[in-house]
């Protein structure tokens, strides 16, 4: 039985300003697998997430996220889609006006009908699934960098969405903690079926849970395959992309 | 014993998360002590963080009701999926419990105190740095005395002349009509001339110095503040006092009395425009009166007004400026409450100026 794709983009073309930064992406994205979308700086990573989560409108090319074209889509069906969507910001996008208990609790205040037990539970649950469960009360401008993408993370999986995006979710990480991450990803996989689409540069991360890779050079999708694919990959932007960080 | 057997459904996610646990707990709290609650997982085939948050938050409120629960035909993925969502969520009973009245009234002494202290501090090192970098050029920003008193003073000019000279004119205006009935018309120029230069003069021009300028300064100390700017300045050895706090006091110093100077013109000038007007009296005459009623303690008040408004405000959006917490929210509030406190404390300190110059 053939698998139909979580996310299907065909022929994906944008720039900023008429110039061209992404141009002519196809590229399919399956259910329960975590794609690590990687290039070096400027290649069109985060252009390809804002994209895929219809912050920018592509110059030409259709993307699909769970069979729904979501270019030419009105607004109230694309927020139905968001409600299955988590991101994870680069820098993790937290608002800092209120405390980190109340930025995880907006998705489920705004998109379930839980009691305000249940979902200070679930807030205090998905921050201790982060390791922040002892910062509830704290605000974002009280915490470190790392500790603010967990928060952010924390955010993003509030709803347990279908798909989550990461953009660069180990950046600023010391390694025990990025490697604790990396686990938590790989069990919001297994546990709860969720598909994650990460743009990042940390190879050892890559290695230890991508399934499939994509890397990105000058805008164009230069290679798309498993991780072992691109492990032994003739792609010498690739190999030279792995390589340099051994 | 007495025995409850709860069939799940087939999927318990956050939409159905909700009236689950409601319907489940109900039970729970009618059981009786060592029952026995047993929730049959046979036909579910998906649970979700919700569903299992609910799950151990239903297995927290057994033991507590000391009823046992018991989970049958658990599928073990499912089983994974609770445990992996099965944290020992702890509340911090302390930080809610209430504090006391007392508690709150000592708090809010100590942090009363705590704010003396530190205002006392910065007022100390602003004018130790005064003098220090009054004759240390390299101390404070280069040019920024100048930059600053273009900011603060010249680009201020058009409102407080227009504001002065509609203050001017009312009070005039409504002078006129009384002292008319009097025959006292020439005496409204006394009026305003000693109104204008002693009091509302200076005061409303610290006032919109305050909401112009000392809200820029609060909002540029505590975004400095915020993205660590400051932080960064003492990390290269310099004082942000001198550098950046001491140009603008200087310049405030410097340009609050000149354009105490222009509002009070201004608004005498309004008040002439009402007595030609209104009253018939000439303007030499007017001119006359306004300078023979006013006396050196007049011009000697608003200037030590002038400078005492302009170390308030200074001093003001600094302390809120270095004090702020919290990012761009926290700029907002430290911006605001700058502004509130030194228009109160310009006001409170225009009263006890005006009591000790007329106390006589």
């Amino acid at each position: 039985m053939d698998i139909q794709p979580i996310i299907k983009i065909e022929h994906l073309s944008s720039g900023y300003n008429g110039k061209p930064v992404l141009k002519d992406i196809s590229l399919d994205i399956y259910p329960n697998e975590i794609m690590a979308v990687l290039g070096t700086s400027g290649c069109g990573k985060t252009t390809l997430l804002k994209h895929l989560i219809g912050l920018l409108k592509p110059d030409k090319g259709t993307i699909k996220l769970f069979d729904k074209d979501i270019v030419n889509i009105d607004e109230v069906e694309f927020n139905n889609i968001l409600k299955q969507v988590g991101v994870l910001f680069q820098n993790g996008a937290l608002l800092n006006s209120i405390s980190l208990g109340e930025n995880i609790a907006i998705p489920l205040e705004q998109h379930t009908n839980l009691s305000p037990d249940l979902i200070e539970y679930l807030v205090r649950l998905k921050l201790k699934l982060v390791g922040l469960d002892h910062v509830y009360d704290y605000f974002p401008s009280e915490l470190s960098g790392g500790m603010r993408k967990r928060a952010a993370l924390a955010r993003a999986i509030a709803l347990d969405p279908k798909i989550l995006f990461a953009d660069e979710p180990g950046a600023g990480l010391d390694p025990v903690t990025a490697s604790s991450l990396d686990t938590l990803l790989l069990s919001l996989k297994q546990q709860l079926g969720m598909t994650l689409i990460i743009v990042t540069h940390e190879t050892a991360s890559i290695k230890r849970i991508a399934d499939r890779v994509t890397y990105l050079h000058d805008g164009k999708a230069l290679f798309s395959g498993s991780l072992s694919e691109a492990l032994k990959s003739d792609v010498s932007e690739l190999r030279a992309f792995f390589h340099s960080s051994e | 014993m007495k025995q409850d057997i709860i069939k799940l459904p087939e999927y318990i996610t956050f939409e159905n998360a909700g009236e689950i646990y409601d319907q489940i707990i109900e039970i729970i709290n009618n059981a009786i002590p060592s029952q026995i609650v047993t929730l049959n997982f046979e036909s579910v085939k998906h649970i979700d963080s919700a569903g299992a948050a609910i799950i151990n938050k239903i297995n927290e409120t057994a033991s507590q009701k000391e009823c046992a629960l018991k989970m049958i035909n658990l599928d073990p993925k499912i089983e994974q999926t609770i445990r992996l969502f099965q944290v020992d969520v702890k509340y911090d009973e302390s930080e809610k419990q209430q504090e006391s009245r007392f508690e709150k009234i000592g708090a809010a002494g100590y942090r009363f105190y705590n704010t003396l202290i530190e205002v006392i501090i910065l007022l100390s090192n602003v004018f130790y740095w005064s003098f220090a970098s009054f004759f240390k050029k390299k101390l404070r920003r280069k040019g920024d005395v100048i930059h600053q008193s273009i900011l603060i003073g010249v680009n201020a000019l058009p409102i407080i002349g227009l504001i002065s000279f509609l203050i001017g004119f009312i009070l005039a205006l409504q002078s006129a009509a009384q002292l008319r009935q009097f025959g006292a018309n020439i005496y409204v120029a006394d009026l305003i001339a000693i109104a204008m230069v002693s009091e509302m003069g200076p005061l409303i021009t610290a006032i919109m110095v305050a909401g112009r300028s000392g809200s820029a300064i609060a909002a540029e100390i505590a975004t400095m503040t915020v993205t660590e700017e400051i932080d960064a300045l003492k990390t290269m050895g310099i004082d942000p006092i001198p550098y950046l706090i001491v140009p603008k006091l200087f310049s405030i110093i410097l340009t609050l009395p000149m354009l105490t100077v222009f509002a009070n013109v201004i608004g005498i000038i309004g008040g002439m425009v009402i007595g030609v007007a209104y009253l018939d009296i000439d303007i030499i005459p007017f001119y006359n009166e306004v300078i023979s009623v006013l006396r050196l303690k007049e011009i000697i008040t608003f200037i030590v007004k002038s400078i005492v408004f302009a170390i308030i405000i200074v001093l003001t959006g600094t302390y809120f400026g270095l004090k702020v917490k919290g990012g761009s929210e926290g700029v907002g509030r430290a911006t605001t409450a700058s502004v509130v406190f030194s228009i109160f404390m310009v006001i409170v300190a225009d009263s006890l100026l005006g009591l000790i110059f007329y106390l006589e």
